[in-house]
């Protein structure tokens, strides 16, 4: 196991190099630089060459890449052209609010969609099963800016339970308390992820419940309940697992409309907004970012499918 | 996950909900801008939303009042020799920085040298400055090369203005945008903090020292009621809306015309109009292309287009535009009505004609837009229609304003583009008035006019000179005006103090909840 996972690790290298590359040529190629935007309406030619100078984006494009990933090697990420501090610092303040954010989208996913997509296996063809699954397919389709300016509308302005947007970080005044201001966003963004997920654990449930011990645990006469939880789900975790990785992988980097309707200051809006002001150095690293952790979380879950699954083996 | 870890979960969800109705803080003005502004450094940017952060930490030797006439903030008052070239400015005493130290003239002469030299709009005046230097702690003497109008305006106006920092920042700066620890300044509120993506936030500076007299405008006395004022970017209008009705905003900007009558109508809701149009500018390419030099052609344009349906559909209701075809809006000094009536006359077959006659045989014009101004967008799409109606070729180029700034500073890439300016206290600082500015128009009529326009200091005389330069600018059409649009923001009802409409950026010293 722990061969295993220095084996996976170690692979991970030449993906991290291919996908930095590909970033940083893709960003390079998008017309549009940073210095005359930083430099506004009003600058000549020669300030706007002054500064790229400066910014060191005058270099080849190779060069400049091995510089960026020789300073990522020291640990070093750059300087953000727009904000002027260091993009570790930038990207550590937006993964604060993306990462809670995504927590508490997949506590409610948990909640909500594992229980009900059981109880629509369970019942499968039954009312029950419609009305779960009609409203599943209900909450896929509803675009979160509907919904979550909806929410807002409801829990914010009209009933005045909740902070309609913003998140202010733990460590500012109201410290835990400051977690309210991400409940709308997590249920706007749990909507259509946690239908995904009863779909999910329906389909799977009901492949594993035609295998032949299911049938013998039935023929041994055991209550429906138990059969459901320790014989099919269990066995029907295997695919529902990577989909959770892959969910809470995604969440993070990609909520970009969430953050934007409920303004939080998270890692896809600080992505969509970088590559508006072309500020190179904070693009190339939230993408690095991004790319490790999805290998991160490829990672824990296969390392999961061990746990759950003992006929797997890791090699 | 067994039964017993759901419940818990469900618990520890539950205890989030309980906590959701906790206090929220007193006496912090929250405004939900729609971004972040590039930098505070005033001297450099021309950005709005910078400015009307920035006014609060920094301020300027003048300002302007309600009527928009310069008035002194941190001069006193100042002197000008019979010839008009040389002016004498005294400063006001005892004016402290963020940072303790008195403001003195060695402060002021470094900060205008700064700004004459890299500051966005400095060169104007610098053209003509032979020499800024201190004449005594608090005195500072400044002299022209030739008499310059409009000394006082520029020198009024914050945004790409000379902001006064202390001589120990500013000696040495150059072009680049000072960094925000940097940010000191001699106004009602100092920097506190710049959380990015989450908010700017001023506090009050109690060792403040304010000018005297009544407040007017931007002049006379500033007040900082407020502990602190926290600018918050809250891109997506809906939330800006939401949130100020749902309290967690006091003051939201750039709020869409097609919310305008609700708005107005909502007793929780506040709208204050902007009392400083901007306007909408398509400029045309003078260095190359198939309309360098074709005047004929460019007035054939501008004869196709009617104005009045763009306005509709990319502004929304009536009182938040106006049909003025000139550079200056009705009721300010520098409102004329010279070569207006070739504003918007949408004379498809007329201009047809024209441009027949310009020898247009119908190849493609280049036309840019970018998306991240909707009105732009809407404004350019009507535009194009009425344009093809009269048998123009618009090739209508759509990018992201960031692409579009770097493509206009090419002339090959492009016959026309769309931006828009804001609103100005002289016509000098208009953006076709610059030689440099994209589109490049530097004919010899216009350049004849300027120096006549900057060279008088008597105001009906150059009020004169502007009419006949807003002729020429109808006649060879290096940027056609789109029209005034009145953007309005919208505030919480407990705010007191803001009066009916704002000058050209909302100020919060004064106000209070």
């Amino acid at each position: 196991m722990l061969f295993y996972t220095i084996k996976r690790l170690l692979a991970l290298i030449p993906t991290l190099l291919a996908a930095t590359m590909l970033v940083f040529l893709f960003v390079h190629l998008i017309p549009g630089d940073p210095a005359s935007i930083l430099l506004g309406d009003t600058a000549t030619p020669e300030e706007v060459a002054a500064l790229t100078r400066e910014l060191g984006l005058d270099e080849p494009l190779w060069t400049q890449y091995l510089i960026w990933l020789g300073n990522v090697l020291q640990g070093d990420l750059g300087t953000s052209v727009f904000f002027g501090t260091p993009v570790l610092t930038v990207i550590a303040d937006g993964a604060e609010t993306s990462i809670l954010l995504a927590t508490m989208t997949m506590v409610w996913i948990v909640l909500f969609g594992v229980p009900i997509g059981i109880v629509s296996a369970m019942n499968k063809g039954r009312w029950i099963d419609q009305i779960t699954s009609g409203g599943a397919m209900l909450f896929a389709s509803i675009p979160t800016f509907w919904l979550g300016l909806y929410l807002i509308l409801l829990f914010a302005v009209g009933l005045g339970w909740l902070p309609s947007s913003g998140f202010p970080s733990l460590t500012d005044t109201g410290g835990v308390t400051n977690l309210r201001y991400l409940i709308l966003p997590s249920l706007t963004l749990a909507a259509p992820n946690a239908a995904l997920i009863i779909r999910l654990v329906r389909a799977s449930m009901l492949d594993v419940s035609r295998e032949d011990h299911v049938r013998t645990a039935r023929a041994k006469g055991l209550r429906p309940s138990r059969v459901a939880i320790r014989h099919i789900f269990r066995n029907a975790l295997i695919s529902v697992t990577a989909a959770f990785g892959f969910t809470f992988a995604a969440l993070v980097s990609e909520a970009v409309v969430t953050e934007t309707v409920f303004s939080l200051p998270g890692i896809g809006r600080l992505v969509v907004q970088s590559i508006l002001r072309r500020d190179y150095p904070v693009i190339q690293g939230v993408i690095l970012v991004i790319v490790v952790l999805y290998m991160f979380i490829n990672l824990l879950v296969d390392l999961a499918y061990a746990r759950l699954d003992p006929r797997i083996s890791l090699k | 996950m067994t039964i017993t870890s759901w419940l818990k979960t469900a618990t520890a969800a539950g205890a989030f909900l309980a906590i959701a109705g906790a206090a929220q803080a007193e006496g912090v003005l929250r405004y939900a801008t729609v971004g972040e502004p590039p930098t505070l450094d005033q001297q450099v940017v021309t950005s709005d939303l910078a400015t009307t952060i920035a006014q609060h930490v920094f301020e300027g030797l003048y300002t302007f009042d309600s009527s928009n006439s310069p008035v002194p903030l941190l001069a006193a008052g100042e002197t000008i020799s019979e010839d008009g070239k040389t002016i004498t400015i005294a400063l006001r005493e005892g004016v402290k920085f963020h940072n303790g130290q008195d403001m003195t003239s060695a402060d002021v002469v470094a900060s205008l040298k700064r700004w004459g030299e890299f500051g966005s709009r400095g060169g104007l005046l610098f053209e003509h400055v032979e020499s800024v230097e201190a004449t005594g702690d608090h005195e500072i003497r400044i002299t022209l090369s030739a008499p310059f109008g409009p000394w006082k305006n520029l020198m009024a106006f914050l945004n790409g203005g000379p902001a006064i920092y202390p001589a120990s920042i500013v000696e040495g700066a150059g072009k680049e945008p000072l960094s925000p620890e940097n940010y000191i300044g001699t106004g009602p509120y100092s920097f506190n903090a710049w959380e990015a993506n989450r908010y700017v936030e001023l506090v009050r500076f109690d060792d403040y020292v304010s000018p005297e007299g009544e407040a007017d405008g931007y002049g006379g006395e500033r007040v900082a009621e407020f502990d602190a004022l926290r600018f918050i970017p809250v891109p997506d209008v809906g939330t800006r809306v939401s949130g100020l009705r749902a309290g967690d905003y006091d003051y939201a900007e750039s709020i869409p015309g097609d919310l305008f009558a609700e708005l107005e109508g909502d007793p929780n809701v506040n709208t204050i109009l902007n009392g400083g149009p901007l306007f909408g500018l398509v400029f045309m390419n003078s260095s190359a292309g198939p309309l360098a030099e074709n005047y004929a052609l460019r007035r054939a344009i501008q004869q196709a287009i009617d104005k009045v349906p763009a306005l509709q559909i990319a502004i929304g209701p009536e009182g938040l535009w106006r049909s003025n075809g000139s550079f200056l809006p009705e009721g300010n000094v520098w409102y004329t009505e010279a070569g207006t009536e070739a504003f918007s006359q949408g004379d498809a077959e007329g201009a047809r004609a024209a441009a027949e006659a310009a020898g247009y045989t119908g190849e493609p014009i280049k036309f840019m837009v970018s998306t991240n101004y909707p009105f732009h967008y809407d404004t350019a799409i009507v535009y194009t229609k009425q344009l093809a109606q009269a048998g123009f070729n618009i090739d209508l180029q759509v990018y992201d304003w960031a692409t579009l700034i770097e493509k206009r500073s090419q002339p090959d890439q492009w016959d026309m583009f769309f931006t828009h300016h804001g609103f100005v206290p002289d016509p000098i600082l208009i953006s076709v008035m610059n030689d440099n500015y994209p589109g490049w128009w530097a004919t010899p009529e216009k350049a004849e006019l300027k120096a006549a326009f900057t060279a008088s200091s008597d105001p009906a005389e150059r009020v004169d000179i502007w009419s006949q330069i807003q002729e020429l600018i109808y006649e060879q059409v290096p940027t056609m005006k789109t029209g005034d649009v009145y953007t309005y923001n919208i505030a919480s009802p407990e705010l007191d103090g803001l009066g009916e409409a704002t000058l050209i950026w909302p100020h919060f010293w004064n106000v209070s909840k």
